[in-house]
């Protein structure tokens, strides 16, 4: 089956979406739902949940494909935003900080660069690597983990032992650096 | 590029919010901002487009083969599709059927008064937003609003090229459940204005309500209680 890849494709897609096109969503989750469902699973480290937050996205796509708005963001921008929050928001309902504790064992691949992805690194994602790779170790790793773990200041914090406001300052420092990088 | 500028406070903020750092009421803070406020919903945007490349360095996990069964199962009736059979309907009455045109709007927004699926706790007081998209051709967002309960104002921005239609202005109306328009007045091309609302019409101000824009001669239309000229977008406020 021909998979919709390029941001043209999918924006077609949403539209149809949007109009009601079963068989449009179908193709959108086919182009999308393995990137998305290694987003959940990284940040939730759990398959069940992983897939009911899936559902939750792909749902929400359906029902809210009018709220696209391709003059904001690229679609795949616009879905992985939204698994990203519903993936959060499950995390962070499991408690405060029960995310405060890294899980080691996971059997999915962390945030280093993938060999599919190193064959696209003259794409946005190779820019923004090599960016994050300009910064200090420490920031880099804090960014990464904070992106992909879901998880707060407060439980950064409290997992590098290291006050509140200083994690704050390094990565928007990171921050800051990082938008200097991608603009050149 | 050893020492990059810092950046400001909103922008900061705004990049929190989309790297996913900050706490559930701050998360909440930066949603009502972004409804709010258009520059700060663009600083996210940007930064969510800076940073979700990110997740493009995972390596695809393909989901088990039954979740699309699921997924499927679990979609409904898409209200998109019945507003914009109903909107269809709206384009093919004639200017002078503006009877049977609000009507098309009422069903519309009837059939779009399904609750949004995705229900942030609301902050006090209800936040609103909107985004209206064309009526003709591909379905383009033309205008932005959002509704804060705090200033009782409603802050639109026209994505609009200015000076493409001297001839014309467009005019911005609330279509409630009872189907009849109430204008709230002149939009110019390009630019984000806030319009304090009157308690009066505060009440049409509801999630489910349509904001519709209308193409009048320069004053706007002539009618009170009615556009005379096409409909150029068409929008529905849902809660935030």
């Amino acid at each position: 089956m021909a998979v919709a890849t390029t941001p043209e494709d999918l924006a077609q897609l949403m539209t149809r979406v949007a109009s009601g096109e079963r068989a449009a969503l179908r193709q959108l989750y086919d182009a999308t739902s393995a990137k998305l469902f290694a987003v959940c699973l990284r940040i939730l480290s759990d398959r069940e949940e992983s897939e009911d937050v899936l559902q939750e996205v792909y749902v929400t796509v359906w029902r809210r494909a009018d709220r696209f708005d391709a003059s904001r963001a690229s679609v795949m921008t616009w879905v992985s935003t939204i698994a990203r929050n519903r993936a959060i928001d499950r995390l962070r309902a499991r408690g405060p900080l029960a995310y405060a504790d890294q899980i080691e064992d996971l059997e999915i691949p962390d945030g280093s660069i993938s060999a599919e992805a190193l064959l696209v690194t003259a794409g946005e994602e190779g820019r923004l690597h090599r960016c994050l790779s300009e910064l200090d170790d420490r920031t880099e790793k804090v960014i990464r983990t904070a992106f992909f773990e879901g998880v707060t200041y407060e439980a950064l914090a409290r997992r590098l032992d290291t006050p509140l406001g200083t994690v704050k300052s390094w990565v928007r420092r990171g921050l800051a650096k990082l938008k200097g990088c991608l603009a050149q | 590029m050893s020492e990059a500028p810092e950046l400001t406070d909103s922008e900061a903020f705004a990049a929190e919010h989309a790297l996913g750092v900050l706490s559930a009421a701050e998360r909440r803070q930066a949603e009502a901002r972004m409804a709010a406020e258009p520059e700060f919903a663009v600083l996210v945007d940007n930064w969510r487009e800076r940073l979700i490349p990110m997740a493009d360095t995972l390596a695809s996990i393909p989901a088990p083969h039954a979740l699309w069964l699921r997924i499927e199962r679990s979609l409904g009736a898409n209200d998109n599709a019945a507003s914009v059979k109903g909107l269809r309907f709206w384009r093919g009455a004639t200017v002078g059927s503006l009877t049977l045109a609000a009507a098309s709007l009422a069903a519309a927004v009837l059939l779009a008064n399904q609750p949004p699926v995705v229900i942030q706790p609301p902050p006090a007081g209800q936040l609103l937003d909107a985004s209206l998209v064309s009526q003709t051709g591909a379905p383009v967002p033309l205008f932005i609003a959002a509704y804060d309960p705090t200033r009782k104002a409603l802050i639109v921005t026209s994505l609009v090229t200015p000076g493409n239609d001297p001839a014309h202005v467009h005019e911005l109306w609330v279509i409630p459940a009872d189907g009849k328009p109430r204008p709230l007045g002149i939009l110019q091309p390009g630019k984000t204005v806030a319009m304090p609302m009157p308690d009066s019409l505060l009440p049409s101000l509801a999630a489910g309500s349509a904001l519709a824009v209308s193409l009048e001669p320069p004053g706007g239309s002539p009618k009170i209680d009615a556009p005379t000229g096409p409909i150029t977008a068409v929008g529905k406020l849902a809660k935030i």
